[in-house]
């Protein structure tokens, strides 16, 4: 994805970490969370002028979790998406407008304001919408994962799943599953030190990084904060899924700077841990880089609030959906149709159609 | 015609089928080498291989998330419940997950959960469920309940084939028990009711294994006309077809080998009420289990679920008000 | 008020950043509140100028409550207000939705009341014109039963066709056995006597001069004639009257076909009357007779006829009729006929020249003649029309000629 900004004069050798990243890919990590940044401040404004319904989620902090695996995924692979990953539908293909529409509920919105917030998924670009049973997601994404391996397609199914949510059941069902059957999924596993009030000393004895190998696949760690970092595990996670070494677990550590929800105060965080991790900020992190490369980030800052502004604008403009389609599609009376291809920006994937 | 039992049928069904569809695929526990716990699955492995007939780790949960996960990127994932007991521990993803999908995301689950279903051999609380009204009640959710051996063939066509959820009850306690002519081949059944005998001074209606029951308690009742509606499919209820049994015939009975608060018959019970109520002659009688957990000991077990005897006693005093 | 949270109700206002006239920017922070979940900032939704502040500091808002107005045509600098903020305008107008109607029943109309038919019995006779307590029930407790009512409508179809189904008809028959009242028992002879002697009553001398003159100035014959009652019959018994109103009725249309009958004589001076002046009398009891009259009677109907002998009945019992109301009768009605007398020779009311007696309504078997001519015997209510008329002033052609006019009016009753 070209952007226009000129390089500057000051052009930094790329760091060996971020050798299969080209310039522009890097450049476009930092929009995508950007983007989910700014579509969150924005509809966190509108959710106080009572023009979002409901509960309002956001990932604030946690942008390189979603942007970063999300960018290693090739357009015929398949995510499951949870509420703090919104760059996620962002790299996949979904449009601000679009979104913004969701939150409020409106007819044009992913789900036609059948479900709220994140609980969405366009189904066309390869995305499965959540539940609010967070750790059901997991057990999906190894489904899609069986079927790959079942037709012998070189595909790979990934999904994130919170701290929290590897308490549940299902967390187990579906790390013993994907190992037994040693499948190509990969469970991004986004640990921000809280579950909504409940910090990680409640919630497990043993990390669960730690436990990936007693499922028999390997538990890889990294900083949740450093986008490129985090996409790189991914990749590599990639690689060995598509060449049929199985599954991985990518715990990315990083910290959920807000709330659970908005009207969540999060008074239970000690402040000292968020200014800790307001220094690791990952937008922040990622400008600097970019800036020693000579990008004006500045302007792609201005340029992505422009566009999130005019997003915003086009979503209040559509209409709430009409009350009386309220009882149709609860069941699909003709073919079913299968999860559509996403986009995928990444250069790697660029002799792939990339409209 | 070839003449085969009832498990014989589903067994027919799903090898046909597996045959025409290569997407169709069966996963379970005990399926694959072993045949099944009721050796439903007999066989297919060998013809299919393991990964078409897959034995699963013991998790049900798993078993039905992984099958809307194989579904919605195309294929035909037929799950088997070992017991229909143990879809509560699958209970969130069939209803939160496969159930919802397509209403909220316009993404289409075609799975079929197979349920053998019923009681009637001391399998217990937990071996002896009918659990088709927790379905019924969850949006996006077909639910089938054949009684025949020709219609548990086709309606697990019609099941594979239909682009929704949809639990298969298949009755444990008929597996052996009917036989019947099926068709050779590929048919579809459809999710409709069937009039299993007709009549005109009363009719009963029911599904599953209690069709049998009623046919039985029916067939020679003091002379009267009995009629016999087999339900078939619970979701889409075949409201036409109960209406108009109700027209012809004014006196009803419905029965229920499940628990009777909120079972299929009180849904039905419900709609005859409303929409029947001018062709009454007499109150709408259901015969149902008590909401008792199934017990094991036969005694006891003979006492819960209904018997022929009840059905009769049910006819005659509606018979006679 | 926003809604911070799903189960957030209501908030309470903190501090507001703005006053009133203030300006505020979009998105610039414009009142503090605080919630059961969290305390914030509303951000304002426009630019505009602050015209209004609705909610206090420490005031608590339900979530959709009105905070502020902001005027949104204002211009920076410029004072004037206009429009509403924060969801809820000023006008909104009052929801104009028509109560839900009642979920119907599919077929449409209600059953009708019995309580003790089921709904397809009730569906059924209701369709067929059948009347459900002619119908034995099989069922339970002797419920109809659908069965029972079908099995009736085949036995209906099976039975030759009769004509209209006939009501149940007026019976007072004579002859029928005396189930109800026993005469007052006789008076105690007076101790000692054994006979009771009194003087006739101002009353009775009354009548009895009455009575005698009229015998012996009026030449007195009766016809008899018979009317069949049974055209009358259905309508008396919806509106539950007497006959006394329909034949009333029937009486003035034939004194209008034949003016004659309603005449006063006075010597040898006979006075045809335009109008008809009905007299009809009324029993006293034992006290005596009065002969109240309705003046211009043709011009009511037999009902507006029924009421107003009705109140003049009354108000003879209560011996309250004035003057006017017991003179200028052209022609007088008696109607003993309720106690069972058969035929009777009334005494003409002077100066009028005749008085038609109503006897009692009897059913009996008649013969009735079909339009081809047949013969069959049919059970009728049949009544004797008893005329006494004054052979001064006509003559029995006359007198039969009225009484076959009345009759056929009678019988004719309710064609058009």
């Amino acid at each position: 994805m070209a952007t226009d900004l000129t390089l500057g004069p000051h052009k930094a050798a790329i760091p060996p970490d971020a050798e299969h990243l080209e310039r522009d890919d890097r450049v476009a990590l930092l929009r995508y969370m950007l983007l989910m940044r700014m579509i969150e401040e924005r509809a966190m404004k509108l959710y106080r002028q009572g023009r979002v319904p409901g509960s309002f989620y956001d990932g604030f902090g946690q942008e390189a979790v979603s942007a970063g695996p999300a960018f290693a995924m090739g357009p015929e692979d398949r995510l499951c998406i949870l509420h703090r990953d919104l760059a996620a539908h962002l790299v996949r293909g979904v449009s601000p407008t679009r979104i913004l529409a969701q939150y409020m509920g409106r007819s044009g919105g992913p789900t036609e304001g059948r479900d709220g917030n994140v609980h969405f998924g366009d189904r066309s670009l390869g995305c499965v919408g959540m539940v609010s049973m967070l750790p059901d997601m997991m057990l999906v994404a190894t489904g899609m994962a069986m079927a790959f391996r079942l037709r012998g397609e070189a595909r790979c199914a990934l999904t994130w799943v919170g701290d929290g949510a590897t308490s549940r059941g299902d967390f187990h069902e579906a790390m013993n599953w994907a190992g037994v059957q040693q499948l190509p999924v990969i469970f991004v596993l986004e640990n921000n030190q809280y579950a909504y009030s409940t910090p990680l000393s409640l919630q497990f004895a043993v990390d669960p990084v730690e436990r990936a190998r007693s499922y028999g696949f390997p538990g890889v760690r990294v900083d949740g904060n450093d986008v490129e970092a985090v996409f790189e595990a991914t990749r590599q996670a990639r690689e060995r899924a598509l060449a049929g070494g199985g599954a991985t677990l990518i715990e990315a550590i990083t910290m959920r700077m807000h709330g659970h929800a908005a009207h969540d105060d999060m008074r239970y965080v000690p402040d000292e841990l968020l200014a800790r991790w307001r220094e690791r900020d990952p937008i922040e992190r990622q400008e600097r880089k970019l800036v020693a490369l000579g990008v004006d980030v500045e302007a792609l800052s201005a340029e992505v609030l422009k566009e999130v502004d005019a997003a915003a604008e086009a979503a209040l403009a559509m209409p709430m959906p009409d009350v009386a389609t309220v009882a149709s599609g609860v069941f699909c009376d003709g073919e079913a149709e299968a999860l559509g291809d996403g986009k995928a920006p990444w250069s790697r994937f660029r002799q792939v159609s990339n409209a | 015609m070839p003449e085969m039992t009832y498990l014989q049928a589903i067994s027919d069904a799903l090898r046909e089928e597996m045959r025409a569809d290569e997407r169709v695929f069966v996963m379970g526990e005990d399926v694959g080498a072993f045949g099944g716990a009721f050796k439903v699955t007999d066989g297919l492995q060998d013809e299919f291989g393991s990964d078409r007939v897959m034995d699963t780790p013991l998790a049900e949960s798993a078993i039905l998330g992984t099958a809307v996960g194989a579904a919605v990127v195309g294929l035909r994932p037929v799950c088997e419940m070992q017991f229909a007991d143990f879809i509560s521990c699958g209970f969130d993803q069939l209803v939160n997950v496969a159930g919802k999908m397509h209403y909220r995301q316009g993404l289409a689950v075609p799975i079929t959960v197979r349920l053998p279903s019923g009681g009637g051999f001391s399998g217990g609380p937990f071996h002896s469920q009918n659990p088709e009204a927790w379905f019924m009640h969850s949006p996006g959710i077909k639910v089938l309940a054949p009684s025949t051996a020709e219609d548990a063939k086709g309606l697990l066509i019609s099941a594979i084939r239909d682009p929704n959820p949809v639990c298969f009850c298949e009755h444990k306690h008929l597996y052996r028990r009917v036989k019947g002519e099926v068709p050779e081949g590929l048919y579809e059944t459809p999710m409709s009711a069937r009039v299993a005998r007709p009549g005109s001074d009363l009719v009963v209606i029911a599904y599953g294994a209690m069709v049998w029951s009623a046919l039985e308690a029916t067939e020679d009742l003091d002379g009267a006309s009995i009629e016999v509606l087999d339900l078939r499919s619970l979701v889409p209820l075949d409201e036409a077809a109960i209406l108009d049994s109700v027209a012809r015939c004014s006196k009803v009975v419905v029965v229920d080998e499940a628990n009777a608060t909120c079972a299929a018959g009180a849904q039905v019970a419900a709609l005859i009420a409303q929409r029947g109520f001018e062709d009454l002659d007499g109150p709408v009688v259901r015969v149902a289990t008590p909401d008792v957990p199934i017990p094991f000991s036969p005694p006891l077990e003979r006492a819960v679920l209904p018997q022929v005897d009840d059905i009769k006693e049910a006819c005659r005093e509606l018979l006679a008000y | 008020m926003p809604q911070m949270g799903v189960s957030v109700a209501e908030g309470t206002v903190v501090a507001w950043h703005k006053r009133v006239g203030d300006w505020v920017n979009a998105d610039e922070p414009l009142v503090e509140i605080s919630t059961d979940k969290v305390d914030t900032e509303v951000p304002s939704p426009a630019s505009g100028r602050v015209l209004e502040i609705l909610a206090d500091v420490e005031q608590t808002v339900a979530v959709g409550g009105l905070l502020a107005r902001i005027g949104t045509d204002a211009v920076a600098g410029d004072p004037h207000p206009d429009e509403h903020l924060n969801g809820d305008s000023g006008d909104a107008s009052p929801p104009s939705t028509q109560p839900e109607p009642a979920p119907s029943g599919q077929r449409g109309e209600t059953a009708k009341a019995h309580s003790h038919h089921s709904p397809v019995v009730q569906r059924i006779a209701r369709k067929e014109g059948i009347d459900l307590d002619r119908v034995s029930g099989t069922g339970r407790g002797g419920r109809v039963r659908k069965q029972d009512v079908l099995a009736f409508i085949e036995q209906r179809s099976a039975e030759p066709s009769n004509g209209s189904s006939q009501a149940p008809l007026h019976s007072d028959s004579p002859y029928r056995e005396d189930t109800g009242e026993r005469p007052a028992p006789a008076q105690p002879p007076v101790a000692g006597s054994g006979e009771q002697v009194e003087r006739l009553s101002r009353m009775r001398r009354s009548i009895a001069e009455h009575m005698l003159h009229s015998l012996q100035v009026a030449a007195h014959c009766t016809s008899v004639s018979e009317a069949d009652m049974s055209a009358i019959e259905t309508e008396r018994e919806l509106l539950g009257l007497s006959y006394l109103p329909f034949i009333a009725r029937c009486v003035i249309d034939a004194l209008q076909a034949h003016p004659s009958l309603n005449a006063t004589l006075d010597g040898e001076q006979l006075t045809r009357h335009r109008d008809v002046n009905l007299g009809i009398a009324v029993s006293l009891g034992e006290d005596g007779l009065i002969v109240p009259v309705i003046h211009r009677a043709q011009e009511l109907s037999h009902q507006g006829l029924a009421t107003r002998i009705g109140e003049l009945a009354e108000r003879a019992r209560s011996g309250r009729l004035s003057p006017d109301e017991v003179h200028g009768g052209t022609f007088t009605i008696t109607n003993p006929g309720s106690f069972g007398t058969l035929m009777s020779t009334p005494i003409i009311n002077q100066p009028q020249v005749a008085i038609l007696d109503l006897e009692a309504v009897v059913k009996r078997p008649v013969v009735v003649t079909d339009g081809a001519g047949r013969d069959s015997l049919a059970i009728r209510p049949m009544s004797y029309l008893c005329l006494s008329w004054d052979h001064r002033a006509l003559d029995g052609a006359l007198a039969a000629q009225f009484l076959g006019t009345l009759r056929r009016r009678i019988e004719r009753w309710g064609d058009v």
